[in-house]
């Protein structure tokens, strides 16, 4: 009797997030179809328009490799003009990395606030009971919500200038738990704007020339459906198989990167589209 | 009369977890000898936070000229948050300090092997068999096998110390060059999810 007390909170917890679940799994199954295909991009975008970057860090191995990536690619802080890192509380490791390499970019003063760093709840703390991880993986998937949004409480300094939409343009991740929930609301994001462009299809496609304007007002279908871009790159060290995030990630991210020719290929099902095979792209 | 030159090895164990295998088979004096024989005079040793105890019971019984140590230098150190990129230099050949190129021996971890493969030293990678969902034997396995680093088990260190040596005669540059044909890169891919416009 006294377990069958103990356990009632713990029990409701998880049909909450039974419900949940199911709800938005029903949601995703709904545009699986759709999103497990490549979507391509129409061009839409000035070569010299500016870029927001979000990173998802995840933790110790993978914020190195991250940042490898990151110096690779030499980025271009006047082409990616704002930046947000996303890290898991208690990451101080990350938020640092993340710091520190912002202070080797050149050409950007630390008075001009082209970055911020935002801190998420964990999914699930270590040592957590299973009991209540459901609640605050909940918790942490609508953090990541408010982040994608823009209405997290670490991000109240916005320049607006800098930041036509309220959405970031591109989402890269290279895992773990906290890349899975910022690309499922990313989808979800995408998911509300595309069923807003079946509402109201004349505001969908407006002519290439009158982009600016529609860039202009953040709030448009076509700012959502074509923003929040979301490329996930699985670990150097994944040589043979994929990690959880990844096979969870593998239908879901636009882009899906492997750094292995054993890895290139893989599917979540049949027709579904492929992980990429690209080569290295850590230094 | 000239001096003999500086060669070290260093080792390390990584910050997350401990690995007492790998600990245990570089303080011994079997492992001392190699190093010895193939021109090595010192031995740094990264050794985790739970390491301490054993190397300083090591070194509290083997101090600097015991025999067992054929003459090697040792020391060591925990672990540091800022990284280990001072020690991995200290590996490198500099003629000025009269140092010759020495060797890195890995625990399997991508951040530290990415480390080493960066300065271009020989690099001897570890996987610790006590991890689960060991992935770690499958990337060491293939590094071995695209010329990158000598792949061993913890037991086998004294050989893997001479497929070091050869390694160090045809070592592969990195991060590896990029020819023609090549792949379009993290910078393609982003700028195909852009959506430019030409």
């Amino acid at each position: 009797m006294a377990l069958l007390y103990y356990s009632f909170t713990g029990l409701l917890a998880w049909l909450l997030f039974c419900g949940a679940l199911g709800f938005i799994t029903a949601i995703l199954c709904l545009l699986s179809r759709g999103a497990s295909k490549n979507t391509s991009v129409p061009k839409w975008r000035s070569q010299n328009s500016s870029v927001h970057l979000l990173v998802v860090l995840g933790s110790g191995g993978h914020t190195a490799e991250m940042f490898s990536m990151l110096r690779r690619i030499k980025l271009d802080p006047a082409k990616y003009t704002y930046r947000t890192y996303v890290v898991s509380s208690g990451d101080n490791f990350s938020a640092t990395k993340a710091s520190e390499f912002e202070s080797t970019l050149i050409g950007c003063s630390a008075e001009s606030q082209s970055y911020n760093i935002v801190t998420v709840p964990r999914a699930r703390r270590v040592h957590q009971s299973y009991l209540t991880a459901p609640l605050s993986t909940l918790q942490s998937f609508y953090s990541c919500l408010l982040v994608l949004r823009g209405l997290h409480p670490d991000q109240q300094v916005r320049p607006a200038d800098l930041l036509p939409s309220p959405y970031p343009d591109i989402i890269l991740t290279n895992g773990p738990a906290t890349a899975v929930c910022v690309i499922l609301a990313a989808r979800l994001l995408r998911l509300y704007h595309s069923c807003l462009g079946v509402l109201f299809p004349r505001r969908m496609h407006p002519h290439p020339r009158s982009m600016a304007g529609a860039a202009a007002d953040g709030m448009t279908p076509l700012s959502g459906v074509f923003r929040l871009r979301t490329i996930f790159v699985e670990s150097w060290a994944r040589v043979a198989t994929l990690s959880l995030s990844g096979k969870i990630l593998l239908p879901f991210a636009d882009r899906f990167l492997v750094q292995w020719p054993a890895l290139g290929g893989k599917k979540a099902w049949w027709g579904a589209k492929k992980a990429e095979y690209v080569g290295f792209l850590v230094d | 009369m000239a001096q003999k030159p500086t060669k070290l090895c260093f080792v390390t164990v990584g910050a997350t977890a401990s690995f007492h295998l790998l600990l245990d088979s570089i303080l011994d004096s079997a492992f001392m000898e190699s190093l010895h024989q193939h021109g090595y005079t010192h031995l740094l040793i990264q050794y985790g936070k739970d390491g301490q105890p054993v190397f300083d019971e090591f070194t509290a019984k083997r101090p600097f000229g015991h025999p067992d140590l054929y003459g090697i230098a040792l020391d060591g150190f925990d672990f540091k948050q800022s990284g280990l990129d001072y020690e991995m230099r200290l590996t490198k050949a500099k003629p000025s300090e009269s140092r010759v190129s020495g060797l890195v021996i890995s625990h399997a971890g991508s951040g530290s092997i990415l480390a080493a493969l960066r300065f271009g030293v020989p690099l001897v990678v570890v996987p610790n068999p006590t991890l689960q969902d060991n992935h770690q034997e499958e990337l060491a396995e293939v590094l071995q096998q695209e010329g990158y680093a000598v792949w061993s088990s913890y037991k086998e260190l004294s050989s893997a110390l001479e497929r070091a040596e050869a390694l160090r005669a045809r070592m592969l540059t990195w991060p590896p060059v990029r020819g023609t044909n090549r792949k379009k890169g993290l910078e393609g891919v982003i700028s195909e999810e852009m959506g430019y416009l030409d």
